[in-house]
C-alpha cells in the first residue's frame, strides 16, 4: 500500500510536468497546425536560462523562474518567426521533421555551449521532507507540482475566458472563417507560441530545482512523452491532455514500482498504439487537419 | 454617388487552373447585387478574393474608393466593415450559438458593447435566443443559416458578402431566408450575393451579374436579366 | 592517390544505406511513410546475428531469416495501421520503432545495453555490391509493376483505389512486407560488417536519416532517393567535420531541406514506361504557385 501511494505521488508530480509540456504542444499544434518538436528544447533552454541567472545574478527562486520564462519565451518567439511561421500549412510530418532539425541544433548547441553532461542547478529552495518517513514528499516536489497546477489553470483560463483564447478554438476549427471575422492569425500564433514557451520555461526551472541539475538532452525525456500525451488525448479539449498526462505519469510510476524501471518508457508507446488503434483521433477527438 | 465596391480585371487561379479570368463588377451603397452562374463558374472565388482569403494574380478590388483590398489581410478587410456569410454556413460547430455570435464580433474589444449587440441579434432572431447555449453543430440547416446571418451582422458591417445562402435548405426555409436578406438590405447594409437559386435571387436583387467560366458574360438590372433569353434557357428551364 | 582500403568502408556503408533507402521507398509507395526503418533493420540484424554468432549458421541462410523477419514485421505494422489515417499512421510507426528500441535495450540475451558483439565479418564489398544490385533490381521492377501502380493509387486516393477493386489492406501489406524484407536484409549486412548491434541505433533518430534521403531525393522515382543516399552518406565521410559541430550542422541541414525543398531534388527521371497515371503527392502542393 505504501509503495502504491508513493508511486502515485511520484507519478502525479511527474505527470504534471508532462502536462505542461504537452499542453504547449497541443496549443501550438491547434493554432499553427505545426508539430513543434523543438518545444521540449524550448523547455531545456528555459532551464539553462534560469541556471545562468541563478549563477550570475541571484539564486532567488523568483529571479531564476523569471529568467527561465524570458529565455524560453525568447527562443520560442524566434523560432516562431523563422521556422514555425514558414512551416504553417505544410504537411504535418514535414513540420515535425523540420522542427526536429531545430531540436537537434539546440540540444547539441547547448551541449557544446554548456556541457553534454548534467550541470548543477542553483539551490533556490530548501529541500525538506513533508510527509511521513514511509511516504516521501519533498518541498521541492510540492513546489514543482504547485507551479505546474498554476500554469495549467492559467492555460485553462486563457483558452476559455480570454478573447485570444476563444479565438484559438475558432482558428482550430475554421481558420479561414476566423480570419474573415477579424482574427489576426499571425498575432494569435505569436501569442500562443509565447505562452507555450513561457510556460515550458517556468516548468523547466522548477524541474531543474527539483532534480538539482540541468541537462542539454532533457528534452528527449520529456518531449516524446508529452507529445504522446497530446496524441492520445486528441487536441479537442485541452483538459483532456492534462488528464492523460497525469495518468501517464502515474502509470509509468506504477510500472517502475511494480514491474521494472526498464519498461517504464515502453508504457507510453504501448498506450499510444492501443489508443490510436481504437480511436484514431485520440481519446477525446479532433486533430482537425 | 461613387461605388462602395469596385472589382476590375480580376484574375484568380487555383493550382494553375484559372478560376476567374477577367471579371469586372461594382456595387453602390445600399444595393443588393447578385452574381449568378453555374458551379465552377468562379463565383465563390470572387467572394474569397474580396475577403482576402485568396490572392488574385491580377486585378484590383477597391472598397469605398480608397482601400485596395488585394493588399490587405483578411482581418484588416473585416475591420473596414466587410462581413461574410460563407457557403454552407461554416459555423464553429463545437461552439455555442452565443459564442459563434461573440466570435462574429471579435473585433469589438469592449465586452459590454458586444453583449448589447448580441442581445439585439437575439431579439431579432427569437428562435436563436431559445438556442443560445446550444452547440451550433446541433442546429437545423435553417437555424444555422440564421446564426450565420446574425454572426455577419454583429460587427455592424457596411457590406455583407453572401455565398449561396439557399444552399441545402428546404424551399420553405429558403423563402424565410430571403425575407431576412431583404430586411437586412432594407436597413441600409449593402449586400453582394452569390446564388444558384436564380428566381429568388432576382426577386431581391437590384442588379445581376452572370458569370461563366470566370468571366462576366451578362450584367444588368434584375428584371432585364430575368427576361434575358439565354438566362431563361440556362436557368429557368427552357423557352417561355 | 586512390587507396582502396581507405575508401572501402565508405563504399560499403553507402551501399547498405542505399539498401535501406530502397526498402523505405517501396513501403512509401503505398503512402505509408515508415518511421520504423531502423527498428526493422535492427530486428533483421538481431535475427541473423544471433544465428551466425550463437548457432554458427552460415551467412546466407541467416540473412534469409532476417529477410523473412523483416517482412513479417512489416506486414504486422501494416495490419495494425490499416484503419489509421496518414498522420497517425506515421506516428504509430514512430512509436513502434521506439518501443522496439527500448525493448531490445532491455533484453540481456542480445546484449542489452552493452550491445550485441562478436558478430563474424561476412559482408565484403562483393557481398554488398551483389546485395545492393539485387535489391535495386527488385525495387525497380516492383516500382514499374502493376502492384507498383496499384500502390501509388492507394497512396493518392485509397477510396478511389478500392472502388476500382484494389484491396487497400493487401497493397499496404505487400509494400510494407517487401520494404521490411529489404530493410531486414540490409540490417543483416550491416550487422555483419560493423560487427556490433547497438540498440540505441534502432530508434526514430536513425530512421530519420533515411526519411531525409527520401525527402531530398523526392518520391517520383526510386533513383532520386538512391542518389540522395549516396551523396549524403559519402559526402560527410569525404569532408571531415569536427564531431561536435557535425550534429548541429546535421540539424541545420534538416531544417533547410524541409523549409526549401517542397518536393525533392530529383523530380523526374524518365523511365520509359509510358505516362504516369498518378502524380506523386508533392506535385499538387507545388502547383499552387
Amino acid at each position: 500500500m505504501d509503495l502504491f501511494l508513493q508511486q502515485l505521488i511520484n507519478g502525479v508530480i511527474i505527470g504534471s510536468t508532462y502536462a505542461v509540456v504537452a499542453i504547449g504542444f497541443a496549443l501550438v499544434f491547434t493554432v499553427l497546425r505545426v508539430i513543434n518538436f523543438a518545444h521540449p528544447e524550448i523547455f531545456m533552454t528555459g532551464m539553462f536560462a534560469g541556471l545562468l541567472a541563478g549563477s550570475h545574478i541571484s539564486d532567488n527562486f523568483f529571479v531564476v523562474l523569471i529568467f527561465g520564462a524570458i529565455g524560453a519565451g525568447a527562443v520560442g518567439l524566434t523560432l516562431e518567426r523563422f521556422v514555425l511561421r514558414p512551416l504553417r500549412g505544410r504537411d504535418v510530418l514535414m513540420t515535425l521533421i523540420g522542427t526536429l532539425g531545430v531540436a537537434i541544433m539546440l540540444q547539441n548547441g547547448m551541449a557544446k555551449f554548456m556541457s553534454p553532461d548534467p550541470v548543477a542547478y542553483p539551490k533556490s529552495l530548501q529541500v525538506s521532507l513533508l510527509l511521513s518517513d514511509e511516504i516521501i514528499l519533498t518541498s521541492t516536489q510540492a513546489v514543482n507540482f504547485i507551479v505546474s497546477i498554476l500554469l495549467l489553470a492559467g492555460v485553462s483560463f486563457y483558452v476559455r475566458k480570454t478573447r485570444y483564447g476563444r479565438a484559438t478554438r475558432a482558428i482550430a476549427e475554421r481558420p479561414d472563417v476566423a480570419a474573415a471575422f477579424g482574427v489576426d492569425v499571425n498575432r494569435v500564433s505569436q501569442v500562443t507560441v509565447a505562452l507555450a514557451s513561457v510556460m515550458a520555461g517556468i516548468a523547466a526551472v522548477s524541474v531543474g530545482i527539483l532534480y538539482g541539475s540541468a541537462w542539454a538532452f532533457v528534452g528527449l525525456f520529456y518531449g516524446l512523452k508529452a507529445f504522446i500525451c497530446m496524441l492520445v488525448a486528441g487536441n479537442r479539449y485541452f483538459e483532456g491532455v492534462i488528464l492523460v498526462a497525469m495518468m501517464l505519469g502515474v502509470i509509468e510510476a506504477l510500472v517502475t514500482g511494480y514491474v521494472s524501471s526498464n519498461f517504464r518508457d515502453v508504457a507510453a508507446f504501448t498506450i499510444l498504439i492501443c489508443v490510436l488503434y481504437f480511436r484514431p483521433n485520440g481519446l477525446f477527438g479532433s486533430y482537425d487537419t | 454617388m461613387s461605388p462602395l465596391l469596385t472589382i476590375s480585371d480580376l484574375h484568380v487561379s487555383y493550382k494553375a487552373v484559372p478560376a476567374v479570368a477577367g471579371a469586372n463588377l461594382e456595387l453602390f451603397p445600399g444595393e443588393l447585387r447578385v452574381i449568378l452562374g453555374s458551379n465552377g463558374a468562379g463565383k465563390s472565388t470572387i467572394i474569397k478574393s474580396i475577403l482576402g482569403l485568396v490572392k488574385p494574380s491580377r486585378g484590383l478590388i477597391l472598397f469605398e474608393g480608397e482601400h485596395e483590398l488585394t493588399a490587405l489581410a483578411p482581418h484588416q478587410i473585416h475591420k473596414l466593415g466587410i462581413s461574410w456569410v460563407p457557403e454552407g454556413r461554416q459555423l464553429w460547430g463545437t461552439l455555442t450559438v452565443y459564442d459563434n455570435l461573440r466570435m462574429g464580433g471579435f473585433i469589438e474589444a469592449d465586452d459590454a458593447k458586444i453583449s448589447q449587440r448580441i442581445g439585439e441579434m437575439l431579439e431579432r432572431f427569437p428562435r436563436l435566443a431559445e438556442r443560445r447555449n446550444q452547440v451550433a453543430g446541433s442546429l437545423s440547416g435553417g437555424e444555422q443559416q440564421m446564426v450565420a446571418l446574425a454572426r455577419a451582422l454583429v460587427s455592424g458591417p457596411k457590406l455583407i458578402l453572401m455565398d449561396e445562402p439557399s444552399l441545402g435548405l428546404a424551399p420553405i426555409v429558403i423563402r424565410d431566408v430571403f425575407e431576412l436578406v431583404k430586411e437586412i438590405n432594407a436597413s441600409g447594409i449593402s449586400i453582394l450575393m452569390v446564388e444558384q437559386n436564380v428566381r429568388q435571387a432576382l426577386k431581391v436583387a437590384k442588379w445581376a451579374y452572370l458569370l461563366e467560366v470566370g468571366r462576366v458574360v451578362e450584367n444588368g438590372p434584375s428584371d432585364e436579366i430575368a427576361n434575358n433569353e439565354s438566362v431563361r434557357e440556362i436557368f429557368l428551364g427552357g423557352r417561355h | 592517390m586512390w587507396i582502396y582500403a581507405y575508401w572501402e568502408p565508405v563504399l560499403i556503408i553507402t551501399l547498405i544505406h542505399v539498401i535501406f533507402t530502397a526498402g523505405l521507398y517501396v513501403t512509401a509507395l503505398s503512402g505509408q511513410l515508415s518511421l520504423a526503418t531502423a527498428a526493422i533493420a535492427g530486428i533483421g540484424a538481431y535475427c541473423a546475428a544471433v544465428l551466425t554468432t550463437n548457432f554458427e549458421w552460415p551467412f546466407v541462410p541467416a540473412t534469409v531469416v532476417a529477410i523473412i523477419a523483416g517482412g513479417l514485421v512489416g506486414a504486422f505494422i501494416a495490419a495494425i495501421t490499416v484503419k489509421m489515417r496518414d498522420f497517425i499512421l506515421k506516428l504509430t510507426t514512430l512509436a513502434f520503432g521506439e518501443a522496439v528500441a527500448v525493448i531490445c535495450f532491455n533484453i540481456d540475451y542480445i546484449g542489452g545495453a552493452n550491445s550485441f558483439t562478436g558478430i563474424p565479418l561476412f559482408t565484403s564489398i562483393w557481398v554488398a555490391l551483389i546485395a545492393t544490385g539485387l535489391v535495386l533490381y527488385v525495387a525497380w521492377r516492383f516500382d514499374g509493376s502493376r502492384l507498383g501502380f496499384a500502390s501509388r493509387a492507394v497512396r493518392d486516393d485509397p477510396l478511389a483505389a478500392s472502388a476500382t477493386g484494389v484491396s487497400v489492406l493487401w497493397v499496404r501489406m505487400v509494400t510494407f512486407a517487401l520494404g521490411g524484407a529489404i530493410v531486414g536484409a540490409g540490417g543483416s549486412l550491416q550487422a555483419h560488417y560493423v560487427l556490433i548491434i547497438n540498440p540505441q541505433e534502432l530508434g526514430f533518430f536513425v530512421s530519420l536519416t533515411f526519411i531525409i534521403f527520401l525527402l531530398v531525393g523526392g518520391m517520383q522515382s526510386l533513383w532520386g532517393p538512391v542518389l540522395a543516399a549516396v551523396v549524403l552518406t559519402a559526402l560527410p565521410e569525404v569532408t571531415r567535420f569536427a564531431n561536435e559541430y557535425r550534429l548541429i550542422l546535421y540539424g541545420f541541414v534538416i531544417v533547410l531541406v524541409v523549409l526549401f525543398r517542397q518536393e525533392g531534388m530529383v523530380t523526374r527521371i524518365p523511365t520509359g514506361r509510358g505516362s504516369r497515371l498518378f502524380n506523386s503527392s508533392g506535385t499538387t502542393q507545388k502547383a499552387a504557385e
